[in-house]
C-alpha cells in the first residue's frame, strides 16, 4: 500500500480531511487538479458572520496540507481512474500534468509571467482580468510555483517541417517584439529572409483561423521581421560561442547545408563548407529566381553563418568524402542537393535549343543563357521548377511560353499560388499533353515538340490519375526552345564505393541521418529526393543535432524541436473556447502582376507594421503557450523547462475521501438577466473577488467602464430554487454572502447604495440571522420580489423589472449602475467519472450520494469511498469542516475494519 | 448599449497588442477609462480589460483619488516605454 488514504480535491475539505488523516498518522496523497491548493475559499474576500479574513483562515490549512510529514500534496494533476484492488483497497491511476516549471528550482518570483506574450481570461478572477499563459495561480498560492499553460502545438508549429515555433514569433511580433520574434526563428535557421519569401507556408494553410475568415500572414510576419532586423544589423546579432575543439565538413551550402553549418557553429565547432558552385546557397542562389527571392537576402542570410566563423569554400567540389576524415574532420555531412535535371527521354533531346529546367535557371545566373527575345518557349512539366522556368522565359522576352503538362490543372504539383502568378503573367498551359519527340531542322535548332494527348486513367501510387496515350492524337507544338523540367536528381554516382544509395539518394538511418560509415551524415534533397526549402532546413538541423551526439559520445535521439513535440492542438477546443468570433479582414497582398513582365524585381512587397500587426492580432493562440521563449529567458533560476512530460502512474491506497467541491451556476444561461451581454452585470463571485485584497481591480469598478458604482443590485436565488433552471434546491450560502458582501461594499464604498432583490432570506446558522440584520442596519436595502428582466441603457446603467411584494405586488422599475447576480451552487460530476468499474451513486439532485446521510453522514454506497464538503451538497465553509470531519472519522474506521480483518485472515 | 460586447477571451488577447496604444495615450498625462478608449477607438469595457491587465503586469498605475464622477485615472509607470 503505498498511501492510506486517497483525498481527491485540496479545497477547504480536502485540505481538511488531509490534516485530520495525516493527524492521525495515515499516510495520505491529497490530489488537486489546479496549481495550487486552496479550492474556492482562498480566493474569497472575507466569511461570513465572523468578517475574518479569508487568506487568514485558509493559508495555514494550505501550508500544513503541502509541508505536513505525512501528507504528500500533488497539484496540477488528476485522478484518471480508481479500481478496487483484491486486497480491498484501490489502484488509482494519477495523472500529473506538466507545469513546465521545476518546482524544486522556481523561486515564485514572477518574472516569467511579465515576460510571456500570451493573455487569457484569468480564471481564478473568474475572468474579470487576464493573466498571462505563464503564470502564478494567484498571490496566495501554495505551492508558490509557476505553470506554464499548453494545450498542445499550435497547427501552425506542428505543421513547420523546419521546425520553427510560428507561434512563438507571432505572438512576439503582436507584442511588439519584433527582433526577438526574429531571434526566435534563428533558433532553428539563418535562413530568415529567405524563408520569409520562398517558403510555400505550409503553417498557413494549417492555420486555424483559416477556418474562419482567412489565415494569417504567418511567412510574410516572417519577412516583416527579417527586413526590419536587415535594416538595422549585418550579421545575426549573437556572438559565436567558444571553440570546443571539434570540426564538421560539410559539403553543399544550400539550406540543409547553411542550416546544420549554423547549428554546429554555435555550439562551439569549427565548420567549413565545401560548395561545388561559384557562389554558395545552392538552389537559394541558382534556382529560385530573384523576383521571388532577391539575392541581396540570400547574402544577408549566408552573413549569418560566416558571422559565427563558418568558413565557405566555394568552386570546390568534393568527391571522397573519405578524405575529408583524413584532413582531420571529425564528421561529414553531405548535403549536395538534386543537383542534375533529368531528362525527357525522347529523341531530338540533344539538339541546340533543348535544356533541363534547373539548368535554364542555373545558366542565367551565369550569364551563359542564350537569348530568349522573340522566342517561343514551351516549358514541360508541371511542378514549381516548371513554373519559375515559364515566368523566368517571360521576363527574358519570349514570345510565346507555353507549359506543357500530361495531366490536367488539378493534378499539377506545383503550388496553386505559383500557377495563378504564372498565368497572370502570359505564361499559357496545354493540358493533357506529353512529349513524344524534339523536332528540328537541318541546322540541328528546334523547330517544334511532338507532343502527344493524353487521358487520365486510374490513380498511380501517388493517388493521381494516370495519364494514358490517346492513339493518333500526335500533333506538333511549333518552337523555338524547348525546356525539360520533369525532375532533378543527386549528382552521387562517385559515393557508390562508400555508400548505400537508394536510386541515386544517399541512404541514411531517417531519425538520426547517419549513414553506415558512421562520421558520414546526409541531409537534404541528397536524402529526401527533390523537397521543398523548410524540409531541407528540418533535416540540417536535424543533422546538427545528431552529429553532436555522436561527436559527444552520446545517444542519438532528443530532438525535440521535430521528434518530440506535444501533439497538436484539435482545433475544434480551439474554437469552442469562445462563443463568438468577431470578423477580422485578413491581411492580403494585392500583388500586381504585367501580363508582359521585363525585370526580374521582387514582386511582392514587405508588410507595414500596421499590417503585421493586425495580422499577428488575428493569432488565436491555439496552444495557448505561444512556445516563444521569453519566460525561459527571463527565468532567473532556469526553471522553465517547455520539454517536460505529462506523467501518469498507479498508487495503490485503502480508502478515498472525494473533495472535488461544487459547479457554480452558469448565469449566462438565465438570459433575462444579461449576463455576459451586459457588462455591469456580475455574478457574486466575481464581486468576492473585486471585494478580496488581492482583488483584479485597484477597487470595485463598474467593468463597462472602470467608474465607481453609486447604486448597486443584487439579485438572490440565481440559479437555485428554479425549477426552470432544473435546480428546485436552495444553494444555502447565498443569502448569507449577499449580506456579507452588502457590508463589505458599504465599507469599501460608504457613499454606495445596496439593494437585494430577494424572494427571501434564509438565515439559518449560528449568529447568521443577525449576520443579515447587521447588513440591513449598515442600510442594505432588501425589496421582495423576483427580477423578471434586466435591460440595459446607453451609459450602462441597468433597469430592473420586478415585482414590489411587500407594495402590494405592483410591477416597478429600479435604474443601477451594477447588478450582482447572486449564483447559486450546483452539482460539479467531477467524482462520478473516477470509478470506470463501479457506479457511485448520485442523490437526485447528482450530488454524490451519501448512503445514510442522517446517520452516516460522509459515507457513499462504494465501500471505503468517502465524501466530504460541498461535494455532496451545497455547504458553506463551517458545514464543510465539519463534513469533512465526519468523512474522516468514516475512512479511519473502514481503514482500522479492514486492518482487522487482514489480522483475522 | 445595443452592441453585444466581444468575446473576453479575444477581447483579453489582444492586450499585448493595444500597450503601445494605451501607452501613447496616457503619455501627455494620465486618463480615465472612457478616456483611453476613446483615444485607442476601442469600447470602454474592452480597454477596462487592457488597463487592468496593464496595471496587474507593472505598466499603469493609478491616481489615489477617483474623479468627482467615480473615474480614477490612470498613467504609465516609469515612463512606460511603448515597445
Ligand atoms: C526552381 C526552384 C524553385 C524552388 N522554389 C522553392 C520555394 O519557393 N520554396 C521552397 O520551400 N522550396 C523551393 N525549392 C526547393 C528547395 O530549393 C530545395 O528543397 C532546397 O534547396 C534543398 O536544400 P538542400 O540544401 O538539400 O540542397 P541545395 O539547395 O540543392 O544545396 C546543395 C548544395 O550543395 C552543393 N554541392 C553539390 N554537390 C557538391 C559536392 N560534391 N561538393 C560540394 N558541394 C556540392 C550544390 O552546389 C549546392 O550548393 C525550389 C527548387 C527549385 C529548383
Ligand atoms: S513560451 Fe512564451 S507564450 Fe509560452 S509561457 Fe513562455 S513566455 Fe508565455
Ligand atoms: S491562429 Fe495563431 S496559433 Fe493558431 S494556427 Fe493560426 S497562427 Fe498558429
Amino acid at each position: 500500500m503505498d498511501y492510506d488514504v486517497l483525498v481527491v480535491g485540496a479545497g477547504i475539505a480536502g485540505m481538511e480531511s488531509a490534516i485530520k488523516l495525516g493527524d492521525m498518522g495515515k499516510k495520505v496523497l491529497l490530489v488537486e487538479k489546479e496549481g495550487s491548493v486552496g479550492g474556492r475559499v482562498i480566493l474569497l474576500s472575507k466569511v461570513f458572520p465572523t468578517l475574518d479574513c479569508a487568506s487568514c483562515i485558509t493559508t495555514p490549512r494550505m501550508a500544513a496540507s503541502i509541508h505536513h510529514d505525512n501528507i504528500t500534496a500533488q497539484t496540477y494533476t488528476d485522478v484518471q481512474a480508481i479500481r478496487r484492488s483484491p486486497d480491498g483497497g484501490f489502484r488509482v491511476t494519477v495523472h500529473r500534468k506538466a507545469r513546465y516549471v521545476d518546482e524544486a528550482a522556481c523561486t515564485g518570483c514572477q518574472l516569467c509571467e511579465n515576460a510571456c506574450s500570451v493573455s487569457v481570461p484569468d480564471q481564478f478572477n473568474y475572468n474579470l482580468i487576464a493573466r498571462r499563459a505563464a503564470y502564478i495561480p494567484f498571490p496566495q498560492a501554495v505551492p508558490k510555483k509557476a505553470v506554464i499553460e499548453r494545450e498542445g502545438t499550435s497547427p501552425c508549429t506542428d505543421s513547420c517541417p523546419a521546425g520553427i515555433k510560428a507561434h512563438g514569433y507571432v505572438s512576439l511580433i503582436r507584442s511588439g517584439k519584433y527582433e526577438e520574434a526574429f531571434q526566435l526563428i534563428l533558433e532553428a535557421t539563418p535562413l530568415v529572409g529567405t524563408l520569409g519569401r520562398a517558403c510555400y507556408a505550409p503553417c498557413e494553410s494549417e492555420c486555424t483561423r483559416g477556418d474562419l475568415e482567412g489565415t494569417l500572414p504567418i511567412r510574410r510576419l516572417k519577412r516583416f521581421v527579417a527586413d526590419r532586423h536587415y535594416a538595422e544589423h549585418d550579421g545575426p546579432g549573437i556572438e559565436a560561442p567558444a571553440a570546443n575543439g571539434m570540426s564538421v565538413a560539410i559539403v553543399g551550402s544550400g539550406p540543409a547545408g547553411l542550416t546544420a553549418a549554423w547549428q554546429l557553429a554555435r555550439q562551439g565547432y569549427r565548420v567549413k563548407i565545401f560548395e561545388a558552385d561559384k557562389e554558395p546557397g545552392g538552389f537559394l542562389r541558382y534556382a529560385l529566381p530573384t523576383y521571388r527571392l532577391p539575392q541581396d537576402v540570400v547574402e544577408q542570410d549566408i552573413r549569418n553563418v560566416t558571422a559565427l566563423g563558418v568558413e565557405i569554400a566555394t568552386e570546390t567540389p568534393v568527391r571522397d568524402p573519405d578524405a575529408l576524415k583524413l584532413d582531420g574532420f571529425d564528421a561529414v555531412l553531405l548535403a549536395m542537393g538534386t543537383p542534375l535535371s533529368t531528362g525527357m527521354g525522347v529523341p531530338g533531346e540533344e539538339l541546340g535549343g533543348v535544356m533541363g529546367g534547373l539548368d535554364f535557371l542555373r545558366d542565367l545566373r551565369h550569364g551563359t543563357l542564350p537569348d530568349l527575345g522573340g522566342k517561343r518557349v514551351v516549358i514541360v512539366g508541371g511542378g514549381n521548377v516548371a513554373m519559375d522556368a515559364a515566368r523566368t522565359a517571360r521576363r527574358l522576352g519570349a514570345r510565346e511560353t507555353l507549359v506543357a503538362y500530361r495531366r490536367g490543372r488539378e493534378e499539377m504539383p506545383a503550388h496553386k499560388s505559383e500557377v495563378d502568378d504564372a498565368e497572370a503573367e502570359g505564361v499559357a498551359f496545354q493540358f493533357l499533353v506529353a512529349p513524344v519527340a524534339v523536332v528540328g531542322d537541318a541546322m540541328g535548332r528546334v523547330q517544334g515538340l511532338r507532343c502527344q494527348r493524353m487521358e487520365l486513367g486510374q490513380p498511380d501510387a501517388s493517388g493521381r490519375r494516370r495519364p494514358q496515350p490517346v492513339a493518333g492524337s500526335e500533333f506538333v507544338i511549333p518552337c523555338d526552345v524547348v525546356v525539360a523540367a520533369i525532375g532533378m536528381a543527386p549528382d552521387t554516382a562517385n559515393l557508390a564505393r562508400l555508400l548505400t544509395l537508394e536510386g541515386r539518394r544517399v541512404k541514411v538511418d531517417a531519425k538520426t541521418l547517419q549513414s553506415e560509415v558512421p562520421y558520414i551524415f546526409a541531409a537534404g534533397d541528397v536524402v529526401m529526393g527533390p523537397s521543398d526549402i523548410t524540409q531541407a532546413v528540418g533535416q540540417g538541423r536535424r543533422a546538427a543535432h545528431m552529429i553532436d551526439r555522436w561527436l559527444q559520445g552520446q545517444e542519438m535521439s532528443g530532438f525535440a524541436a521535430l521528434d518530440d513535440r506535444l501533439a497538436v492542438i484539435d482545433k475544434a477546443k480551439v474554437m469552442a473556447r469562445q462563443t463568438s468570433f468577431s470578423h477580422r479582414d485578413p491581411v492580403t497582398l494585392h500583388l500586381e502582376h504585367q501580363q508582359a513582365p521585363r525585370d526580374f524585381q521582387e514582386i511582392e512587397r514587405t508588410l507595414s507594421e500596421e499590417e503585421a500587426l493586425r495580422g499577428a492580432g488575428s493569432c488565436l493562440d491555439c496552444g495557448v503557450c505561444s512556445e516563444c521563449g521569453q519566460c525561459v529567458a527571463a527565468c532567473p533560476p532556469d526553471a522553465i523547462h517547455l520539454e517536460m512530460h505529462d506523467q501518469t502512474y498507479d498508487v495503490e491506497v485503502g480508502a478515498v475521501v472525494l473533495a472535488t467541491g461544487f459547479k457554480l451556476f452558469d448565469a449566462a444561461l438565465k438570459t433575462d438577466y444579461g449576463f455576459g451581454r451586459f457588462p455591469n452585470v456580475i455574478t457574486a463571485t466575481q464581486m468576492d473577488r473585486q471585494l478580496a485584497p488581492t482583488r483584479p481591480f485597484n477597487t470595485v469598478l463598474r467593468p463597462s467602464d472602470g467608474r465607481v458604482p453609486d447604486r448597486i443590485a443584487y439579485v438572490s436565488c440565481v440559479g437555485s430554487r428554479d425549477k426552470t433552471m432544473g435546480n428546485p434546491l436552495c444553494s444555502k450560502i447565498c443569502c448569507m454572502y449577499t449580506a456579507k458582501q452588502n457590508q463589505l461594499i458599504m465599507g469599501a464604498l460608504p457613499l454606495a447604495d445596496v439593494a437585494v432583490h430577494y424572494m427571501d432570506v434564509r438565515a439559518a446558522g449560528k449568529r447568521y440571522e443577525e449576520f443579515y440584520e447587521q447588513a440591513k442596519a449598515m442600510g442594505a436595502n432588501y425589496i421582495k420580489g423576483r427580477v423578471a428582466k434586466i435591460t440595459e441603457k446607453d451609459n450602462g446603467n441597468l433597469i430592473l423589472r420586478y415585482e414590489d411584494i411587500d407594495n402590494g405586488g405592483v410591477i416597478t422599475e429600479a435604474e443601477y449602475d451594477l447588478v450582482v447576480l447572486a449564483v447559486g451552487v450546483q452539482p460539479s460530476r467531477e467524482a462520478e467519472r473516477l470509478f470506470p468499474d463501479e457506479t457511485l451513486t448520485l442523490d437526485d439532485f447528482f450530488f454524490v450520494g451519501e448512503a445514510d446521510e442522517d446517520l452516516s453522514s460522509g459515507k457513499t454506497n462504494l465501500p471505503g469511498v468517502f465524501v466530504a464538503g460541498a461535494a455532496s451538497g451545497a455547504k458553506d465553509i463551517v458545514d464543510s469542516i465539519l463534513h469533512a470531519g465526519s468523512a474522516v472519522a468514516q475512512a479511519a474506521a473502514h481503514l482500522e475494519e479492514a486492518g482487522a480483518k487482514k489480522v483475522t485472515v | 448599449m445595443s452592441r453585444i460586447p466581444r468575446d473576453i477571451r479575444e477581447v483579453i488577447r489582444e492586450e499585448p497588442l493595444m500597450h503601445r496604444h494605451i501607452l501613447k495615450a496616457v503619455a501627455a498625462g494620465p486618463r480615465t477609462v472612457p478616456e483611453i478608449a476613446e483615444a485607442i477607438g476601442h469600447p470602454s469595457e474592452e480597454a477596462l480589460f487592457w488597463v487592468m491587465g496593464m496595471r496587474r503586469y507593472g505598466l499603469l498605475t493609478e491616481s489615489k483619488e477617483p474623479t468627482d464622477e467615480g473615474f480614477f485615472t490612470y498613467a504609465a509607470v516609469g515612463g512606460g516605454v511603448a515597445r
